[in-house]
């Protein structure tokens, strides 16, 4: 049995403890923002937050996250449903296209930007490594500063 | 999903064709057979669902259901599509509007435009509309060839202004007034004379009971208010939350799961599996099955347990007269056939051969190749089946409904299973490319679904399956000559390209019947220069075909064909030296649109103005999908050959444009994927095998080495053109047109680059010594 919290909520499972985090949030929890890209910590199409920080979850035994907070592309809104100032730019941008990678993106940026709130562009080539095959990335870039500037306001 | 017709009225399609092949004969191609080709007299009502007709559905709350029966891949077709509709309906375009991809095959949703190449709007003759009824009857639902906009947006006008009209109408009746006096807003209908006014939402039951009108009266161009102007993608809030169920996020109550591996020599059979009790004992492994006699699926309890026992697998696999292939023996065939003077003709204009070969005039010629590459799509392929009571149902992600049909009847046929009944749902693509057109996945799941009557079963290919064993754009090389006048414009073009025929391929693994290779045009596309002013041309195919599974890819014939005769011009205006953007011009004398469209980008990037040593912009037009596209890439390379992609600048004529900033974002997209193929992108064979597993090893771009876009939408007077493909069509010969400009060297082949690893997740690309 691990135990541990998804998005504010707490979560407990009995699966094999090398069953990576990815899939026990997806089979066992039905949490399915976080997707399945490559499975080798390539394309962050999986990224969540664990304990704040952005993280494959595709390469994440489920037993090492024992009493952790996980938080996936759902638990970016508030308990009310209000958009984070992440969410928000990549609205106001209109960034997504096939929207498929989009969930690891966010999460990757959340981290980047409790981090370093006002990041360069050289410090966000730094910290977002993750995989768009539609060409998104352009928007992202201007998402990421407009996010930056919002969470100033 | 809202029925647009009953199980009934879809049986009866047969016996209505008489009476609307009547109402075609006596009215022409009038509002029935461009909207409800089998005739939906009426609306009907379903509770609170009031359905206006195939393409709209009321409910008293005011909210709308667009039908989009069009693939949503990233492309924002739901989006563009429903601005039309609620254009004509004086809707505002807000949340009100919901788009859902209908389940059921109308006629009116047939892709006839794709098949026929005839517009919707200028449709005249018996045998347009011949074709559009056959089409519609066998359920041509595709989406592709950036075609979508062009085929829909004149059908979905009418439904909409059918709507509107239809709404004043009951309006009409229910005030007591004639419908002339009556106006409609931003979704309710008005009597200005009394000041009364009536929601849309409350007269949709009273509507839908009335009868369509023959030719309802479109919005004049001055009156629109949503059409050309950007509007937000009803798609963007849920996936910003992580909601859209892409073919990944189908779930079913006690769902199995498959993990597949495939030949991994293409062509070769299974002969055993040598430890087949052995992963059956593995942890929640339920099935180990071999389809179709080449494939094998290990089905388990979690996707993730039925990968872990497939990596345990031991197969032997038959031999095949491909397992000595590699990348060397596979390019050498396509040397060979430029080398040869076997080809299919397509055009021979003038007399090109003999202007080349009658000395005295400057000749340039030069050989271009490009390797194999792969779609990639972040989604991986899979689709999920249930086969209940004889009935089966399928959701996956898809390009092509009539694929996808055909594919679970051969799914399920290797199970010795007929299906009675079949629902296909397509989900949200994640990416789509093309890719989404071949339904083997869908086969695969339906053969397994078979298997485990009763039960759903979901077939997800890991990326190493997708990357590794999946399908292909055709390696390609192309012998380009130009004979030089007296200016140095070109007075004879001859074009030779080698490639292997997509439709060959794709049509044996798909179709009822496998066209033949030669005269494919998706081998050609963009190799005729139609545009260019040339005396004599001359063009010519020749199909090599290898064991390499082929199938559409993202601008198919021009993601080769456009970088090797635009890097050709470019070595053309190099001989005749001339300024690249001036010697197109000369070129484009007789073509205002394109002349239109070069000095828009030309402007954009400032062409001329001085750069730093170590860069470059070269410069690249295409006229594709009837859109006409240019763009300009600037580079810079190092002293150790590191190239970067600084910027690129694109202008576009993609006629009337409905959504601006959609067609924005499919430029940027396009030359963000064309950048990755351009520098980066490269399957290669090994001992009959795809060497690339992962995104490891085929690499694609990432932020960090993305570069700056600009786009500009160039004004036309031409109806909307497709947006989906052309951006990528000019990006490889731009970027190698620049490194041209910046070093001096004439690069032929792609990738451009070699990709180096420099960390986690990092890569730098570096020209070849």
């Amino acid at each position: 049995m691990v135990a541990f919290t998804v998005n504010d909520a707490p979560a407990d499972v009995a699966v094999d403890p090398s069953k990576p985090l990815l899939w026990v949030l997806r089979e066992d929890l039905g949490i399915l923002g976080p997707k399945y890209g490559c499975g080798i910590a390539q394309c962050g199409a999986c990224r969540v937050l664990i304990d704040g920080v952005s993280t494959p979850s595709c390469g994440v035994p489920i037993g090492s996250v024992e009493g952790a907070s996980i938080v996936t592309v759902e638990g970016l809104a508030d308990a009310d449903g209000n958009l984070s100032v992440v969410q928000r730019a990549w609205i106001e941008e209109q960034v997504p296209q096939c929207g498929f990678c989009q969930p690891g993106f966010l999460i990757a940026v959340t981290d980047l930007l409790r981090r370093n709130p006002d990041p360069t562009d050289a410090e966000i080539d730094e910290a977002v490594t993750n995989i768009c095959r539609c060409g998104t990335y352009p928007r992202i870039r201007r998402a990421i500063h407009r996010a930056a500037a919002l969470g100033r306001a | 999903m809202p029925k647009i017709l009953s199980r009934r009225t879809f049986l009866l399609t047969g016996a209505a064709l008489g009476g609307t092949a009547l109402v075609a004969a006596v009215g022409g191609v009038g509002f029935l057979s461009m909207v409800d080709v089998d005739g939906l007299q009426a609306g009907a009502v379903d509770g609170d669902e009031a359905t206006l007709n195939a393409f709209v559905v009321l409910h008293s709350d005011g909210s709308v259901v667009v039908n989009v029966p069009r693939t949503e891949m990233g492309q924002g077709i739901h989006t563009g599509l429903a601005m039309v509709v609620a254009e004509e309906m004086d809707l505002p375009f807000d949340k009100r509007i919901k788009v859902e991809f209908p389940t059921e095959a109308h006629p009116a949703y047939s892709a006839w435009f794709n098949a026929l190449q005839v517009r919707p709007e200028e449709a005249s003759g018996a045998v347009v509309w011949l074709g559009r009824r056959v089409l519609g009857q066998m359920g041509f639902i595709a989406t592709g060839a950036s075609g979508s906009t062009m085929g829909l947006w004149h059908p979905m006008r009418v439904a909409g202004a059918a709507a509107r009209q239809m709404l004043l109408a009951a309006a009409a009746e229910r005030l007591d007034v004639p419908a002339r006096d009556l106006a409609t807003r931003d979704g309710v209908v008005h009597h200005p004379a009394s000041g009364r006014s009536l929601a849309y939402g409350d007269l949709a039951q009273a509507a839908a009971r009335l009868p369509p009108p023959d030719a309802p009266a479109l919005k004049a161009r001055s009156d629109w208010r949503i059409i050309g102007r950007p509007q937000r993608r009803v798609d963007i809030p849920a996936k910003v939350r992580g909601e859209p169920v892409f073919g990944m996020d189908v779930v079913l109550p006690d769902m199995l799961h498959a993990s597949m591996r495939h030949a991994p020599v293409f062509g070769a059979g299974l002969v055993r599996i040598r430890n087949e009790a052995a992963v059956r004992t593995a942890p929640g492994v339920v099935d180990v099955a071999v389809i179709d006699g080449c494939h094998v699926a290990v089905v388990a309890a979690s996707w993730w347990q039925a990968e872990e026992a497939a990596w345990l697998l031991d197969l032997e696999w038959t031999r095949t007269e491909a397992d000595g292939e590699n990348s060397e023996t596979l390019g050498a065939r396509l040397a060979a056939a430029l080398a040869s003077d076997e080809a299919y003709g397509h055009i021979d204009d003038g007399d090109a051969a003999a202007v080349l070969s009658s000395g005295g005039a400057v000749v340039v010629e030069a050989d271009y190749r490009v390797p194999f590459v792969t779609h990639a799509c972040m989604e991986t392929m899979n689709a999920t089946a249930i086969l209940r009571d004889g009935a089966a149902e399928v959701w996956a992600p898809s390009q092509n409904r009539v694929t996808m049909q055909a594919a679970v009847g051969r799914g399920m046929g290797w199970a010795g299973v007929s299906p009675g009944e079949i629902t296909l749902h397509v989900t949200m693509n994640g990416g789509a490319f093309g890719r989404r057109s071949d339904q083997d996945v869908i086969a695969e799941a339906c053969f397994l679904a078979a298997r485990h009557a009763g039960r759903a079963v979901k077939v997800m290919w890991s990326r190493e399956e997708d990357i590794g064993r999946g399908l292909y754009r055709s390696q390609a090389a192309a012998r380009l000559r130009a004979a030089l006048g007296p200016d140095g414009l070109p007075i004879a073009y001859d074009a030779l390209v080698a490639s292997q025929s997509i439709f060959n391929s794709m049509g044996a693994r798909n179709m009822p019947f496998t066209p033949g290779p030669d005269g494919d045009y998706l081998m050609i596309e963009g190799l005729d220069k139609l545009h260019y002013a040339v005396g004599s041309r001359r063009t010519r195919s020749r199909h090599v075909p290898t064991h390499m599974p082929i199938h559409f890819w993202r601008s198919n014939g021009y993601s080769f064909n456009t970088f090797f005769t635009e890097s050709f011009i470019d070595e053309c205006a190099a001989a005749a030296g001339a300024d690249p953007l001036a010697y197109r011009r000369a070129m484009l004398r007789e073509s205002p649109r394109h002349l239109a469209v070069l000095d828009r980008v030309a402007g954009l990037a400032g062409w001329g103005s001085a750069l730093a040593p170590g860069r470059g912009r070269g410069i690249a037009i295409e006229e594709c999908y009837r859109s006409v596209v240019a763009q300009i890439a600037e580079v810079t390379v190092a002293d150790d050959g590191e190239v970067r992609v600084d910027r690129i600048f694109c202008a576009i004529d993609a006629g009337l444009v409905i959504n601006p900033d959609q067609v924005i974002a499919q430029m940027e997209g396009g030359m963000l994927f064309g950048t990755t193929t351009a520098l980066m992108s490269e399957i290669t064979v090994q001992d009959g095998a795809v060497v690339e597993t992962n995104f490891h090893d085929f690499q694609v771009q990432r932020l960090a080495n993305a570069p700056d876009v600009v786009v500009a939408i160039v004004e036309s007077d031409e109806p909307p053109c497709g947006v989906g493909e052309p951006g990528i069509a000019p990006t490889a010969a731009a970027i190698s047109n620049a490194i041209f400009a910046a070093t001096g060297r004439r690069l032929r082949s792609l990738p451009l680059a070699v990709t180096e690893t420099t960390g986690e997740r990092r890569t730098r690309t570096v020209l070849r010594a």
